[in-house]
């Protein structure tokens, strides 16, 4: 039988109530366990996205935050710069001039949390590992080759030249295990670790790291609890306890309303922030991108793939008013490398809009009331709904005279579609899997993967692109490559299929009585061995 | 929800009589007179007056975006605007002519769908009923919101499948129904009488068991006005209604629960679903307390 309208409406005011009485009862949680000011423990609340510690398969965020807490890693990022390794496990490195070859000299005197010395042969065991257990995080390192000369000595050999090594060796996956302990509770490194590897389970539960916490309890549906390692051999945290608490959003800002000291929350943001109170602190940079994809195949548009349609969407867009729809901590779109990131276009190189010049285009190209069919999926991304993103969009189009059908679809569709090759336009948010933005030239120079699935192919883009392209992999030190990186991107916005809307930021958001709540773009948000009390 | 059942009670609801009992007897006042009707008529009235003339008396275009995103209720915007500036007002407005016409072709459809399928299963019987009645069973086995997202989800999400996958999940109701009223009456005199003359199947469906049976089936579509209203706003709600940017409650709904402390962007949507499925529902109620010898019994 149907549901009856009233049965609904009874169970509404169920839940209703419900939601009120847990969301009052977690906020008094918070504020109670914190407000004498004695308390050594900081909150952190989040909403999960977790699915292990192991860190050879740590690939999801809160799970990158917690084990950046647990382990160490050869080098590392200090607060929200991501634009410069800095020492950790190594106190050293040398690059050799041609880029394929990092020697790494190990700190002396470090240890695992259960007292025993941390030496060469655990770095090299914990790299081998994650690139034999082939889980998410191992393409990072699927190229590279780990030995070691002596047992303070480590060199990092790679197939083709790769200055961002170093970047690689920053990032939790790469984080060393204790490989005596690991290899008793069923780890591996060998060639067939894919298969034999069966340590997760005791990962999950139990860290074996050199880093200045330790797990304490695990729990992926409501909390993880780790507590300061007393032999760690950094500078000691100043909170003793830390505790990952899982809460939605909504939640989250209510609690942070709240909240009277030593609490961090990390998912508020886009219009979230609005009407929060102003005695909280907040830290955020601009490491996601929001673009949209023109398919530049005229078999699957002829209107897409127009060049000067191209150039006539480009003007129409407002991206003051888009960015206004991000919120604080947003700014219009410039070039595909968000601000974060070394190789970002600077400041007044926004793209800007101009109507006339969308209408003139358009009429030049001989296209009257164009209509495209524009696919992007239903979800809400750092605070911000993607569908209130393309009505806007498809608003700024139609003043142009241009007509976008808005077609929304669940997730794994809008990806299938993407796949697929055959959307005329599309909308996506991308966010970087570590702070190196050549990724992109890989994945969306013309004929490359990403490239292709918007049909843009070497013969349809301008020779011009390819070589800039080419340029930046070709140019080996770092500086050179994000100016190479600046020049592939102004000759991508002339016209390549990509159109970037926007860029904005994670936000942390933290009582006033902290210090180095800082985000970061490096992948763990926030570095909570770093935060301290004022 | 009640199906009527009870063979008695179906006997009692025959052509004249539920219309006879509509009026009201010699005692009780007609339906249509009582206080609680005439408010959820004058409701309902009132949202088909707004739904007819929404162009002319929206304020504003209801696409139409504008800088003063999120502004509260004032003297301009009487109801707010969004996110992208859009005046709340004009947008429920215009929801009206998506909500009620789609609700009303959802039950139409359902209605239609479901009682000639209920029709021949009573009138036919044996093997075909059973197969219809499995099928019935089949569908009543799922949750009615479950399975008309996982329709949308399959075809695609639109107004078109939205309204498709309604009627897939609500058309065995009305086959029950119909079906009941007719197996009450199928060994009926008058019935046999006609077949001797030589009346063929379809003519005596039409001519005497379709009159006779539809009486209990339009007081359920009725109800069902209100639970479809709710059910299309709840896909809507759910991203597989209309596609945006139509002025659609359930999904206008669905963008202020973004950020309730923005509460007129829901709020005011929120409001005019529940006026007009209360109306639907406080009159479908009136309707088959007057026509169910059951419910009227003691009044």
């Amino acid at each position: 039988m149907s549901v009856s309208p009233r049965r609904l409406l009874a169970g509404a005011s169920a839940l209703a109530t419900l939601a009120v009485l847990s969301v009052s009862a977690c906020s008094a949680g918070g504020s109670g366990g914190n407000a004498n000011g004695t308390a050594k423990t900081l909150t952190v609340n989040t909403s999960f996205v977790l699915k292990t510690l192991d860190p050879g398969r740590v690939y999801e965020a809160t799970g990158l935050t917690a084990v950046h807490a647990l382990y160490d890693t050869l080098l590392t990022f200090k607060g929200s710069d991501v634009s410069k390794p800095v020492p950790a496990l190594a106190e050293s490195y040398q690059a050799s001039p041609d880029a394929k070859t990092f020697t790494f000299k190990l700190r002396q005197g470090v240890t695992f949390a259960d007292g025993s010395p941390l030496t060469a042969d655990d770095v090299v065991f914990s790299l081998n590992r994650l690139k034999n257990i082939k889980a998410s995080p191992a393409v990072t390192v699927s190229g590279l080759t780990v030995t070691k000369t002596d047992d303070s000595t480590v060199v990092v050999a790679s197939a083709t030249p790769d200055p961002n090594i170093p970047v690689v060796l920053s990032m939790p996956s790469t984080a060393v295990l204790n490989s005596k302990a690991a290899k008793e509770h069923g780890a591996r490194d060998g060639a067939d670790a894919a298969q034999g590897d069966t340590a997760q389970q005791y990962l999950d539960t139990n860290s074996l790291g050199s880093g200045p916490y330790v797990l304490k309890s695990y729990d992926p549906s409501s909390q993880v609890v780790l507590e300061a390692n007393p032999k760690y051999w950094g500078t000691k945290p100043q909170f003793s306890r830390v505790v990952l608490r899982n809460m939605d959003v909504q939640t989250q800002k209510l609690t942070m309303q709240r909240a009277e000291a030593a609490e961090i929350s990390l998912d508020i943001s886009g219009k979230l922030l609005d009407g929060l109170s102003g005695s909280l602190q907040t830290s955020g940079v601009q490491d996601t991108v929001y673009f949209l994809f023109l398919n530049a195949d005229p078999g699957v548009s002829a209107v897409t793939s127009n060049p000067k349609f191209n150039q006539a969407l480009r003007a129409a867009i407002d991206y003051q008013g888009i960015a206004a729809l991000y919120g604080k901590g947003a700014a219009p779109g410039a070039g595909l490398v968000a601000p974060a990131f070394p190789g970002a276009l600077p400041a007044g190189e926004e793209s800007k809009r101009d109507v006339a010049k969308a209408k003139a285009l358009l009429a030049e190209a001989g296209l009257s009331n164009p209509t495209v069919k524009f696919t992007y999926p239903a979800i809400t991304y750092k605070g911000v709904d993607l569908g209130t993103v393309a009505t806007k969009v498809q608003g700024d189009a139609a003043e142009a005279g241009i007509k976008l059908e808005l077609n929304p679809q669940p997730l794994t569709t809008f990806l299938d579609e993407m796949r697929g090759g055959k959307s005329p336009l599309g909308f996506t948010p991308q966010s970087l899997n570590y702070p190196v933005a050549d990724s992109l030239i890989n994945n969306m120079a013309p004929g490359q993967a990403t490239a292709l699935r918007s049909g843009w192919s070497v013969e349809r883009a301008d020779p011009a692109i390819v070589a800039a392209g080419k340029k930046v992999t070709a140019t080996l030190d770092l500086a050179g490559r994000a100016t190479a990186m600046q020049e592939w991107q102004r000759l991508m916005n002339a016209s390549s299929p990509y159109l970037v809307l926007a860029s904005n930021s994670s936000i942390v958001v933290a009582t006033t009585d902290l210090t180095g709540a800082d985000y970061t773009a490096a992948g763990w948000q926030v570095d909570v061995a770093a935060v301290g009390r004022k | 929800m009640t199906t009527l059942a009870d063979p008695k009670a179906e006997r009692a609801l025959g052509r004249r009589r539920w219309l006879g009992r509509l009026r009201g007897g010699a005692t009780s006042r007609p339906v249509w007179r009582q206080p609680i009707t005439v408010v959820a008529l004058t409701i309902l009235g009132g949202w088909l007056l707004l739904a007819l003339l929404a162009d002319v008396l929206a304020p504003f275009d209801p696409l139409a975006q504008s800088p003063d995103a999120y502004a509260p209720p004032s003297g301009t915007h009487w109801f707010g605007t969004d996110s992208l500036g859009r005046d709340i007002l004009s947008r429920v407005v215009h929801g009206a002519r998506l909500s009620i016409p789609l609700a009303l072709a959802i039950v139409s459809l359902a209605l239609l769908v479901g009682g000639l399928l209920g029709l021949v299963a009573g009138y036919v019987g044996r093997f075909v009923d059973e197969a219809l009645m499995r099928l019935t069973d089949l569908v009543f086995a799922f949750p009615q919101i479950i399975l008309a997202m996982a329709v949308t989800a399959a075809f695609g999400p639109n107004t078109r499948n939205a309204v498709l996958a309604l009627v897939i999940v609500s058309w065995p109701v009305y086959a029950r129904v119909i079906r009941s009223a007719v197996l009450s009456m199928r060994g009926d005199d008058y019935l046999n009488a006609a077949r001797l003359l030589g009346v063929g199947p379809i003519r005596a469906l039409r001519r005497d068991v379709l009159p006779n049976s539809i009486g209990p089936a339009i007081v359920l579509a009725t109800l069902e006005l209100g639970n479809a209203v709710l059910l299309l706003a709840a896909l809507s709600f759910l991203g597989l209604g209309p596609r945006p940017p139509a002025a659609e409650w359930g999904s206008m709904v669905a963008l202020g629960a973004q950020d309730l402390s923005m509460w007129w962007v829901s709020v005011f949507p929120g409001l005019a679903i529940l006026t007009v499925v209360m109306a639907f529902n406080v009159l479908g109620d009136a309707l088959r307390d007057r026509l169910d010898p059951r419910y009227s019994k003691g009044r």
